[in-house]
């Protein structure tokens, strides 16, 4: 019997949710941010086997501390391999990432995703990031999980711009463009956890977060959207996974306030490190790990 | 009977000879008016970004070209010297969002920014083409989606050999490439330590090669472990020893990212003159990149040394 919390945050909730969908034994493409809170709580819970791979060029770390991008030095910290980015995302090209973990500011009902402007793309009212390797997990990996806020505004008919392809346009669309990877197989948003029906290759609402009103939620999303006749709460975060995050994490900086409260604060900064490098030790020699 | 020589072409190798020069010489040599520079940040040059922008007033005009970069075009991008980025991403990372790209690219300040899409793998084949010496690669990446129907540069076929759709990139030759690594004989073979993105294919892909290095070792000390060679001295033409030189951001088994920095200086891009101020500070307040350190304070970097040599050093095995 699980040791469930209630003392957890809504992007903890997310995080925990999506390390539910990664299997022990797979290869991961990971960014850091949420999904790599995902992977860590994965990996020291029932994933033991998993491994993850980082864009810039490393497979498998097991770092003592907090990476803070993708081409950070902490992603080469005990990993297995280190070296080029051509090897991992060729590799995932190639067919051996199994699931992926994207993100987007705006989706539509089939799971495609828009990481580069708001507006028209020549004239746009906001300028975003950019694919990223994005559009290249969304289209080769063997399936793809999808992170994002939920705001109201986002979950649209139409997206300004396609970024990231899910499902294109529905049933045998990504086979006629070419794409070689499965698309997305979950959403999981501030609100609530979405899967996709084999049929029609729709989001549906399969979850659904504590203290989320239905009414509420289904006002978030620009179309019609269907909802399992299943529809259950989400599972809530144990004690361990909570712990976890917090023991890598513990100013919250990707769950929470922490980039706000270091910005210029130095001193504050190597204490972080500090503090969470005796933890750390004891967590990885807990599992095994060191 | 009678010989006649054949004209002897001209080969692409740079020689193995002396290569070590400071920033200042390699970017007043190599960077012009109109250059379209690579740039590639698994270490980021800071250093030589920092020069190029000193010398903005000779070097007026760059197109860039990236892959994906993480708060380092920001310097070059707010100082006006920037008209086309050809890219997959754009941004600050952990530093959060990149207001000096979007002030350029939505409301043209402080000049207008004209933006090519590619997706990241999309972006990295076109230097994997040209440092092969081939047109254009292939890739089953960008495929469906509205990266190629704005980007006329990528097309798609039918594969011949499978009559399956392909996207095709074409090969990108910087006329310049900026590159941070960790150390380098001063004939320019340059090694990387752990994680190095496409450095390897950006040197291969450029005319001219500039390499800011942690370390300036000896031939002897690059032939002890040859296959760390990341990129051999015939792509190089400058070496300049940057300690530190990805400061705010990190290099591989030498120092932390310095996140507390890289987060206030975002803080301060988001106006533009905020990021006047802070260029004018660190930038053209500092007449090079030793200046720099000593404004950030070399007791500050040694912390951020001692924060990474604490989880790891290279070679050692924990």
């Amino acid at each position: 019997m699980a040791n469930y919390t209630h003392d957890y945050s809504l992007p903890e909730l997310m995080a925990v949710s999506a390390a539910r969908e990664i299997r022990d034994g797979e290869l991961a493409f990971i960014g850091v941010g949420m999904p790599l809170m995902a992977a860590t709580v994965a990996k020291f819970t029932h994933a033991p086997n998993f491994n993850m791979m980082v864009e810039f060029g490393a497979v498998g770390p097991a770092p003592l501390r907090l990476p803070m991008c993708v081409n950070c030095a902490v992603n080469n910290e005990r990993a297995y391999f280190a070296g080029s980015q051509r090897e991992v995302m060729g590799a995932q090209q190639a067919g051996f990432v199994d699931v992926a973990c994207i993100s987007g500011a705006q989706i539509d009902k089939f799971g495609n995703l828009n990481s580069t402007c708001i507006g028209d793309y020549h004239t746009p009212k906001v300028r975003l990031a950019g694919s990223g390797g994005a559009n290249d997990l969304a289209s080769s990996a063997n399936r793809t999980i999808i992170m994002m806020r939920q705001d109201g505004r986002n979950f649209v008919k139409q997206l300004d711009y396609l970024t990231s392809p899910g499902h294109l346009q529905g049933p045998g669309s990504r086979e006629k463009a070419g794409l070689v990877g499965g698309g997305p197989v979950a959403v999981i948003t501030t609100m609530g956890i979405y899967r996709f029906d084999v049929e029609t290759r729709e989001m549906f609402l399969e979850k659904i977060h504590p203290g989320v009103d239905l009414e509420k939620l289904k006002a978030a999303v620009q179309w019609d959207l269907a909802v399992s006749p299943d529809l259950v709460e989400t599972e809530l975060p144990t004690e361990e996974q909570v712990m976890i995050m917090r023991t890598l994490d513990p100013l919250a900086v990707y769950l929470g306030a922490g980039r706000q409260t270091l910005a210029g604060d130095f001193e504050a900064f190597m204490k972080m490190f500090e503090d969470s490098y005796q933890p750390m030790v004891k967590l990885m020699k807990s599992k095994g790990m060191m | 009977m009678r010989y006649q020589p054949i004209p002897i072409q001209e080969g692409r190798a740079k020689p193995p000879s002396y290569k070590i020069m400071t920033a200042k010489e390699a970017i007043s040599k190599y960077v012009h008016e109109n250059c379209y520079l690579g740039m590639t940040v698994s270490a980021s040059p800071a250093s030589l970004i920092w020069e190029i922008v000193r010398q903005r007033e000779r070097i007026k005009t760059l197109d860039m070209v990236i892959t994906s970069q993480i708060g380092m075009s920001s310097a070059l991008i707010g100082s006006g010297l920037v008209r086309k980025i050809e890219m997959a991403y754009n941004w600050g990372g952990i530093e959060g969002e990149d207001k000096v790209f979007r002030r350029a690219v939505e409301k043209g300040i402080p000049r207008p920014l004209e933006v090519e899409d590619y997706s990241n793998f999309g972006a990295a084949m076109r230097w994997q083409a040209a440092s092969m010496g081939l047109p254009f690669m292939p890739t089953k990446s960008q495929l469906g989606s509205d990266i190629i129907k704005y980007n006329p540069k990528i097309k798609v076929i039918d594969d011949p050999y499978t009559g399956q759709p392909v996207s095709l990139v074409p090969a990108s030759y910087p006329d310049v490439a900026i590159i941070h690594a960790a150390r380098a004989d001063e004939i320019g073979n340059v090694q990387c330590y752990g994680l190095y993105g496409n450095t390897d294919t950006l040197a291969r892909a450029a005319k001219h090669v500039i390499v800011s290095v942690e370390e300036i070792i000896t031939s002897a000390e690059i032939r002890r472990m040859p296959n760390l060679t990341t990129i051999p001295y015939y792509y190089v033409d400058a070496i300049v020893h940057s300690p530190f030189g990805a400061h705010w951001r990190e290099s591989n088994y030498y120092y932390h990212h310095d996140l507390a920095f890289g987060l206030e200086a975002f803080q301060q891009f988001a106006t533009v003159e905020g990021f006047e101020a802070w260029s004018n500070k660190y930038i053209h307040g500092t007449k090079d990149w030793d200046e720099y350190c000593q404004l950030i304070g070399y007791d500050r970097l040694n912390r951020l040394m001692q924060s990474e040599h604490k989880y790891q050093q290279f070679g050692e095995v924990r």
